[in-house]
C-alpha cells in the first residue's frame, strides 16, 4: 500500500512514538518490526506531524531517531498531533462536507430521500464523474454522526426527520481548555476542542508533565466509560515478562496517575483471582465493554479502603498482616522545609517530631518496596530504619553501601 | 472512542479551505498555503491532489466549490462529556466560563473515577476567593502585559512586596500549584498561593532590576538496567529535553537538561534511584551526589 501520512490503527504508532520519546537510543535495526518498510514508515509519519522535535544520532549501529521536548517550553502537549492523523476515505471525507453543508443549521431538517436527493443534484452533478453515493452509504453516515451526537432524529409520522445538534459557544472557555487540555484526563478531548477556536496563545506553561501518557487517551476514556455504566470490560494486556499480550476480564474501579513517574495504572477487580490489581494503562489495549456489574460500588468502596494502606498502585484484598514502615530524619534548625516536605509527601503515613531536631516518620502499607525511591530522596539525613519487611530493609542498607562504593566515599575506590 | 477522522487535521484544513473558497476568490497558492499552516508537513502531497483529481468531490478541478455555507460542526458527544467533566472540577472556578447545552451530559469521568496519587498534599487553594481574584488579576495582567505589584509573607515571616511582568502562569502537576514567570523583577518566579495581595502596578518610578539567570544545565547519567532500572529512568526523566545512547547490553548513558534552579529536585531525583543511577559528569553534580551521601554516612545509621 502506498504511503501515507494518516493511520487507521493507532496502536502501531502508540508502540513507536513511545519508543522515540522514551528511550530514543534504538537504531533501525533494533526495532523488532515486521520489516525495515513499516519502521521507515512510521519514522516519516512521526517527522511529519512531530518534525520539530525530531532529532537524529549517528552512532556505530546506524542513525538513531529520537523525540527530544523541553516539556515546561511547549504549551501544548505536541503528541496530541498524533491523534489528529486518523486515516478516512474518499467518501468520508466528501459526504462529511456535505452533509453539514446540506444541515447548515439546527432548523434545516431532511429525510433520508431528500438528502440523496440534494447531494446528487446540487453537490455531485458537475463532477465529471461524480461518486456514486448509494442509499445505505448514506444512512450509514448519519446514523454515525448520530451516534457521535452530531446529528438528531426527529419522527412525523412515517418521516424520520434529519437534522444538525444545537452550536456551542465556546468563546468563554478559551483559557479553561489551554489549561485543562493538559491538566486534565484525556486531555487530548481539550485539544480537539481548542482546534475549533481561532488560534490563541496560551499564558500557561506546565512543569513536572508527562505527555506521553496522552498516547493511552482512548484506553482510558473507554475506561472511563466503562466505569460510567458499572460495567466489565475486556482488555488485551500485556505483561513485561510474557511475549504475548493475554486477555483479560476486569471491573475497572479507578485510573491512578502518577505525577512523578510518568505511569498511569488502571486499579481494578479480577474475578477470577479474587484480587484488585493494578494494570499499566500503557500495557493495556482492545478495551471492550461487557455487562454491568452489580458488585461495582461495593467494591469500588472497598477499593477507598484499601487506599488507606497504599503508597502506590498496590494492594492486597485480603492481606492478614500489613507491612511497618518507620525512619527517623536528622532535621537542621534551619532546615524546616525538610518538615515541610514530610508533611506534604507523606501520602497514608504519619509524621512526628521526636525531639528538637529529628523526626519520624511511620506508616502501615501492603508494599514497602514502593516505597523505597521516595525514602531515598532522604539520604544525607537518615538515622533510623525499622521495617518489618527486612528484606526490603537490608536491600535498603546494602544499596546505600553499594552508593559509597560507587562514589568512593571514605577514600573507597569508585566503582 | 477518541481517534476519529472528525478531529483530524485533515478534516480541519479542509474546512478551512472551504471556507476561503465560499467566502473570496481562491487561488491554489492560497490552499497551499492554507495546508502548510494547518495540516502536517507532508500533507500537501496528498490534500492538493485530492481536490484536483476530484477525489475529494469538494472542490472542482477550477477550485470552485457547490459548498454554500462556512462549514460548521457541532460539538461531539466526547466532548460535551469531556466539557461536563472539567466543568465540575473545582479548578474551574479560576475561569469566567459560561457553558450552555450540557445540563443532560454524562461526564466523561468524575472525582470519584481518577486518583492522582503522588502528587503533594498541599495544593493551592483553588476554592478560595482571594486566590481566584489574584488568578484572574494575573491572567488579566498577562494578556494586557501590564505590571502588577504582589505583596508576600517572606520565609522570615516578613511580608514583602515586589513588582513584575507577569509573563505566564506555570501549573506544577506534582505540586498541584500555579507559579507567576515573571520578568523584569530580580526573581522570576512566585508562588500564586503564597501572594497576599495582587493589584496591577501603576507606579512611574526608575525600573532597573535585573532578573537572576536561570541557565540551562546538563546532567550525565549512567543507568544500570537492573530492576527495570533503565524503563524507571527513561519514564522519570521523560518531561526533559535528553538524549539517551546505549554504552552495552547493561549499561545506558543519558544526557539531562535542566534549569539551574531545579537542580536541588533533580539531586533527590536521582538519588531515589539508588545505585542504579550514577552521575557521570559534570564534577560539580557528583559533588552534589558525594556530599549527600558523606553526610548519610556520617548519620551512622541504626
Amino acid at each position: 500500500m502506498a504511503y501515507s501520512e494518516l493511520v487507521k490503527n493507532f496502536d502501531k504508532i502508540r508502540a513507536y512514538m513511545r519508543e522515540f520519546y522514551v528511550y530514543g537510543f534504538k537504531s533501525r535495526t533494533e526495532y523488532d518490526a515486521k520489516s525495515a518498510r513499516s519502521y521507515d514508515d512510521e519514522r516519516r509519519r512521526i517527522e511529519s506531524w512531530l518534525g520539530d522535535y525530531m532529532r537524529f544520532t549517528q552512532t556505530a549501529e546506524g542513525k538513531n531517531v529520537f523525540l527530544s521536548v523541553d516539556n515546561r517550553v511547549s504549551q501544548h502537549n505536541p503528541f496530541y498531533k498524533a491523534w489528529k492523523a486518523k486515516s478516512f476515505t474518499d467518501r468520508d471525507i466528501t459526504l462529511h462536507f456535505i452533509i453539514f453543508d446540506i444541515l447548515h443549521d439546527a432548523s434545516v431538517k431532511m429525510t433520508l430521500k431528500e438528502i440523496i436527493g440534494v447531494i446528487d443534484r446540487d453537490y455531485l452533478a458537475s463532477f465529471e464523474e461524480p461518486m456514486s453515493l448509494d442509499e445505505s452509504t448514506v444512512r450509514k453516515k448519519l446514523k454515525e454522526y448520530i451516534e457521535e451526537g452530531l446529528l438528531l432524529t426527529e419522527k412525523e409520522g412515517r418521516q424520520v426527520y434529519y437534522r444538525r445538534t444545537e452550536m456551542t459557544d465556546l468563546s468563554s472557555v478559551q483559557d479553561a481548555l489551554d489549561y485543562f487540555s493538559e491538566a486534565a484526563p484525556c486531555g487530548v478531548v481539550g485539544s480537539y476542542l481548542l482546534d475549533r477556536l481561532a488560534a490563541d496563545e496560551s499564558i500557561f506553561s506546565f512543569k513536572h508533565h508527562y505527555i506521553t501518557g496522552t498516547l493511552d487517551s482512548d484506553v482510558m476514556a473507554l475506561l472511563f466509560d466503562a466505569m460510567s455504566k458499572k460495567s466489565c470490560v475486556t482488555v488485551r494486556n500485556l505483561n513485561r515478562r510474557e511475549n504475548e499480550p493475554k486477555e483479560l476480564q476486569l471491573v475497572p474501579l479507578k485510573i491512578y496517575i502518577s505525577t512523578q513517574n510518568g505511569r498511569q495504572y488502571l486499579l481494578a477487580y479480577r474475578e477470577d483471582l479474587d484480587r484488585i490489581s493494578s494494570y499499566r494503562l500503557d500495557y493495556l489495549s482492545a478495551v471492550r465493554i461487557g455487562a454491568v456489574c452489580e458488585q461495582f460500588d461495593a467494591l469500588r468502596a472497598t477499593l477507598c479502603e484499601l487506599e488507606k494502606h497504599m503508597w502506590g498502585v498496590n494492594c492486597r484484598l485480603h492481606a492478614k498482616h500489613l507491612e511497618h514502615v518507620e525512619f527517623v530524619v536528622r532535621v537542621g534548625g534551619d532546615e524546616a522545609f525538610i518538615v515541610q516536605r514530610l508533611a506534604r509527601e507523606k501520602r497514608c503515613g504519619m509524621v512526628e517530631q521526636i525531639d528538637e531536631t529529628h523526626y519520624r516518620f511511620t506508616a502501615e502499607v501492603f508494599d514497602t518496596m514502593e516505597m523505597v525511591p521516595w525514602i531515598r530522596t532522604f539520604i544525607s539525613r537518615i538515622t533510623q530504619f525499622n521495617f518489618s519487611n527486612r528484606t526490603v530493609e537490608n536491600k535498603l542498607r546494602d544499596d546505600l553501601e553499594w552508593m559509597y562504593r560507587m562514589y568512593g566515599i571514605d577514600g573507597g575506590d569508585e566503582a | 472512542m477518541i481517534f476519529s477522522e472528525l478531529y483530524s487535521v485533515y478534516y480541519r484544513t479542509v474546512a478551512k479551505i472551504l471556507s476561503l473558497v465560499v467566502t473570496a476568490e481562491t487561488t491554489e497558492k492560497d490552499i497551499c498555503r492554507q495546508i502548510s499552516e494547518n495540516a502536517f508537513s507532508e500533507s500537501v502531497l496528498t490534500i492538493l491532489p485530492a481536490f484536483k483529481e476530484e477525489k475529494w468531490q469538494l472542490l472542482d478541478r477550477e477550485l470552485t466549490t457547490s459548498i454554500l455555507h462556512e462549514p460548521t460542526m457541532p460539538l461531539t458527544l466526547l466532548e460535551k462529556r469531556w466539557l461536563k467533566a472539567i466543568m465540575e472540577d473545582p479548578r474551574i472556578k479560576l475561569f469566567d466560563v459560561q457553558m450552555e447545552g450540557l445540563e443532560d451530559v454524562t461526564p466523561l469521568f468524575t472525582a470519584a473515577d481518577y486518583k492522582v496519587f503522588d502528587k503533594y498534599t498541599d495544593s493551592d487553594p483553588y476554592g478560595d476567593e482571594a486566590y481566584i481574584r489574584n488568578f484572574k488579576l494575573v491572567t488579566e495582567a498577562i494578556r494586557t502585559r501590564r505590571p502588577i505589584r504582589i505583596t508576600m509573607t517572606n520565609r522570615n515571616g516578613k511580608e514583602v512586596w515586589v513588582r513584575c511582568f507577569p509573563q505566564r502562569l506555570e501549573y506544577s502537576e506534582k505540586d498541584d500549584k500555579f507559579r507567576i514567570i515573571a520578568a523584569g523583577c530580580r526573581y522570576s518566579q512566585f508562588n500564586l498561593g503564597r501572594i497576599t495581595t495582587c493589584e496591577f502596578y501603576n507606579g512611574h518610578g526608575p525600573w532597573n532590576e535585573v532578573p537572576r539567570e536561570n541557565a540551562l544545565r546538563e546532567v550525565v547519567l549512567e543507568i544500570v538496567d537492573k530492576r527495570n532500572a533503565l524503563e524507571r529512568v527513561m519514564m522519570h526523566f521523560a518531561h526533559f529535553e535528553k538524549q539517551a545512547e546505549k554504552v552495552d547490553d547493561l549499561h545506558y548513558k543519558v544526557r539531562i537538561r535542566y534549569y539551574e534552579n531545579d537542580e536541588t529536585e533533580i539531586v533527590i531525583r536521582v538519588l531515589s534511584f539508588g545505585p542504579y543511577v550514577k552521575v557521570i559528569e559534570p564534577e560539580s553534580f557528583v559533588n552534589l551526589i558525594k556530599e549527600r551521601l558523606k553526610k548519610q554516612k556520617e548519620c551512622e545509621l541504626v
